[in-house]
């Protein structure tokens, strides 16, 4: 008898092991979030990418679109990668409950330094779209794009001050459509946007590739003046909406490389999560909250892709991407 | 004037019971977060943001500043007493606040001075903040990558005779500092360097677990060669009264408190260098100036000039950020992505747009400053307590404050194995006489100077005359650099050919 009830307790404790650490899918084939989500964002506490993380964390929770408890985990070790490297590699049940902010300026230094590719993620949204522009400082020599491109025309040396990642491919994108080299329209890379502002500010470089968001203020307080726009069509807003694309200027295409804001989760994660994921974002990217506090206050493009649309979209940006360094997929 | 006018309006918002609250809770985490080694004010204010944004801006500043602004005073504490900076900017407060506390038996007198010159630091650092302003931070942008490159290379150049005697040793150590830090990401070129195929070392070593590692695990290794179970210091004089410095102590601690003060200021404000260069600098210009007894043996003038422009570094770090909405250090970055989640606009009209908020935050600094104080003034009979700990017990709780602190400030094991090697290569270095300061200085100002020589190379297309000569105030420092690279030959020459005979001591 004794025996009997040791085994039924044994049983019973194992089944509970089991189902403990099983799948969160119930029975309808449905997700619903059992444990606490951990949200990977490779990025300091404060920066954009944070930023961005806790105004989705804000819309979920305030829109009560989901009642899953997020806890936002920073790992930045190795620029990053570890961080991304571990999200990719998670699996099992917890692979249904993590999450990771995934930016084009994310996905291209992992590109470039490691073997790691979009498609070991399983990409659930995109949610925004950046452009840049270029900036003239108060104390700049050129006070518009045609200034400039009668100094380069004139053999001049320009030098644009800018931040890492998308800001890089569009600047290589410019020089390349202005027939320029690297040494006539120079750029020095900067850890953050504010640190070229910092130079252009002082006078120490001529012009600021960057952002609408990190420029406004500036050009509120007429620092600084944006004098091209980097799009297919000029910014709609009344600050920007006096800088030229380039294709206004005779001889030149316009430039534009998009950087987008995305979210994405471990391969491993199930179907029924990656739905219910691309679900939340979806209504997340259609409250006030988002629209006013993120997109609005960032000058951003909102523009929400689905699950599959991200990774097609994601997918193609690394192709084209590794086809300009030269690498293989 | 108006200024003045202004503060006294910022000193009104404080005194509301919600911001004065925010202001004490803030001080006080501030100096729990600064005493525990491994996290600094960055990772403090980046825990706490995260909670703040709930909270109406003001408030949330005020807490987050007086957070960055006592933790300047903790990270002494462990300095001090354990010989582990709680923080990177107290590096070289623990080299004279140790031997003060253990070798001279004066630990009270050690914390005293540095909570003194801390709030003197701290005092001047502010004011200057409020005659200046805006200004200062205007002053902030005339250092370009061409003035920076110059001004640190000047900093450099300071390494070698830092601390110890054998400048040898320095410039050895002062290699490795470099070589360490430029493990990592190259900014410029974005590929990975020294990184050996790891992903880990792809982000390069980080400083906090760094210098526990060479300095506090070296410690400990050291502890554990003695065999005996002495106590560190001595047990009498462990009351408040018995730690109070004598008029000669405050003597020595003024002048150097208020030079350091006046120069952290205006390295807080300068691009990217912050607190810990502003301390490494000062305690460089210490050197040059006439001290009591050596630095590096228990000068009462390297803690006083370390621990001030640390503190002028945090309150001039402010200029840039709320007159521009520029970053001066990390925690600055940390702050400034704040003021968006609260929806503030930081930039140059930030003044204008919200008084309540800037001038708000700057008075609110100098309560901070005073709480601060009192508190750190009140605990020192209990800190001193560490003191009368058995080694065979300290041991045990260093190692275990070793680990957390390297584990704290990456959230990852990587940190705990940086701290290891680091610790195993500190206590090499100790045991043969080479001291490790001048590796950390050198770890500190190398990534700033490639940085910035990299910049400036870019804008003047490689021509050296254009980045030595690039202004009047480049001009101005590679004179002094000049003269600071050639005072050592020149003064040879002068001694060999008899035209000059140095003065005896004794």
């Amino acid at each position: 008898m004794k025996r009997r009830f040791m085994l039924a307790i044994t049983m019973m404790m194992a089944a509970a092991m089991v189902f403990a650490g099983g799948s969160s899918e119930s029975g309808d084939g449905t997700f619903t979030p059992s444990r606490d989500v951990t949200w990977t964002c490779t990025s300091n506490p404060g920066g954009g990418s944070d930023i961005f993380t806790q105004e989705i964390k804000n819309a979920i929770t305030n829109n009560g679109i989901s009642d899953a408890n997020i806890v936002i985990d920073y790992v930045t070790d190795g620029g990053g990668e570890v961080g991304r490297l571990n999200v990719s590699r998670t699996t099992g049940v917890r692979a249904d409950h993590m999450l990771l902010t995934f930016n084009s300026g994310d996905l291209m230094p992992m590109c470039l330094n490691t073997d790691n590719r979009v498609e070991n993620f399983t990409p659930l949204a995109i949610m925004a779209v950046d452009k840049q522009l270029l900036f003239a400082g108060d104390l700049s020599k050129y006070q518009s794009w045609q200034e400039v491109l009668d100094a380069l025309a004139a053999g001049e040396r320009i030098v644009i001050a800018g931040s890492k990642g998308d800001d890089i491919e569009t600047y290589n994108a410019l020089i390349k459509e202005l027939g320029v080299t690297e040494n006539q329209l120079a750029y020095i890379t900067n850890d953050a946007t504010s640190t070229a502002i910092t130079s252009l500010l002082g006078g120490h470089v001529d012009l600021v590739l960057g952002k609408p968001a990190a420029a406004e203020q500036y050009v509120l307080a007429g620092r600084m003046k944006p004098i091209l726009a980097l799009s297919n069509e000029r910014f709609p807003t009344e600050l920007f909406k006096d800088a030229p694309t380039l294709d206004e200027f005779e001889g030149y295409d316009n430039v534009e490389v998009p950087v987008w804001r995305g979210v994405a989760a471990p391969k491993a994660m199930s179907e029924a999560a990656a739905d219910y994921w691309s679900e939340v974002l979806r209504q997340v990217s259609e409250t006030e909250d988002w629209q006013v506090n993120y997109i609005q206050r960032n000058g951003l493009i909102s523009q929400y892709m689905d699950r599959h649309e991200a990774a097609e979209y994601m997918a193609q940006y690394q192709a084209d991407y590794l086809a300009k360094i030269g690498k293989d997929a | 004037m108006e200024n003045f006018m202004w503060l006294l309006h910022g000193f009104g918002v404080v005194f509301s019971l919600e911001n004065l609250g925010a202001c004490l809770l803030g001080s006080i985490l501030g100096l729990i977060v600064g005493a525990m080694p491994g996290i600094g004010s960055l990772a403090g204010v980046a825990l706490l943001l995260p909670l703040t944004y709930k909270f109406n801006p003001t408030t949330a500043i005020i807490m987050l500043g007086a957070l960055y602004y006592s933790n300047m005073y903790g990270g002494a504490f462990s300095a001090i007493l354990l010989n582990i900076p709680g923080d990177s900017p107290a590096v070289l407060t623990a080299v004279d606040g140790y031997p003060m506390a253990t070798v001279k038996k004066r630990p009270g007198q050690a914390l005293m001075t540095a909570n003194a010159s801390s709030c003197i630091g701290g005092i001047i650092g502010m004011l200057i903040l409020v005659v200046l302003g805006p200004a200062l931070a205007e002053f902030g942008l005339k250092f370009g990558p061409a003035e920076m490159t110059v001004l640190l290379l000047v900093a450099m150049t300071s390494i070698g005779w830092l601390v110890g005697g054998n400048p040898i040793q320095g410039v050895l150590l002062s290699f490795i500092g470099i070589l360490v830090a430029s493990i990592g990401m190259d900014v410029q070129t974005g590929t990975p360097r020294f990184n050996f195929g790891s992903i880990y070392l792809m982000g390069g070593i980080e400083f906090i677990p760094f210098v526990i590692g060479t300095v506090g695990f070296a410690q400990l290794m050291q502890l554990m060669d003695q065999k005996d179970d002495k106590v560190n210091a001595v047990t009498d004089k462990l009351t408040i009264r018995g730690s109070m410095l004598t008029a000669h102590d405050w003597k020595r601690l003024t002048p150097p408190s208020v030079r350091a003060g006046i120069m952290g200021t205006f390295v807080g404000v300068l691009p990217g260098a912050g607190a810990t260069a502003a301390s490494f600098l000062a305690y460089a210009m210490q050197k040059g100036f006439k001290s009591e007894e050596p630095l590096g043996t228990g000068a009462i003038e390297g803690i006083a000039a370390s621990e001030s422009a640390n503190n002028a570094a945090a309150a001039g770090s402010f200029a840039p950020l709320l007159a521009l909405g520029i970053p001066g250090s990390g925690t600055g970055a940390v702050l400034l992505g704040g003021l968006m989640m609260w929806g503030l606009n930081p930039g140059p009209l930030l003044f204008s747009t919200d008084p309540d908020f800037a001038w708000g935050l700057i008075a609110s600094l100098f309560i901070s400053n005073l709480v601060a104080l009192a508190i750190s003034l009140g605990i020192i009979p209990v800190l001193l307590k560490i003191l009368k700990v058995p080694v065979r017990i300290m041991i045990p709780v260093i190692m275990i404050v070793c680990f957390l602190g390297a584990y704290a400030s990456t959230y990852s094991m990587f940190g705990v194995v940086i701290m290891l090697i680091a610790g195993v290569f500190g206590y090499i270095f100790e045991k043969n006489d080479y001291s490790t300061a001048p590796m950390l200085l050198a770890f500190v100002l190398a990534p700033l100077l490639e940085d910035n020589m990299r910049k400036a190379f870019i804008a003047t297309a490689g021509d050296i005359s254009e980045v030595f000569f690039a202004s009047a105030i480049a001009t101005v420092l590679t004179i002094i650099l000049i003269v600071l690279c050639a005072f050592p030959i020149v003064r040879t020459i002068l001694i060999k050919t008899g035209v000059y005979t140095p003065k005896k001591k004794g």
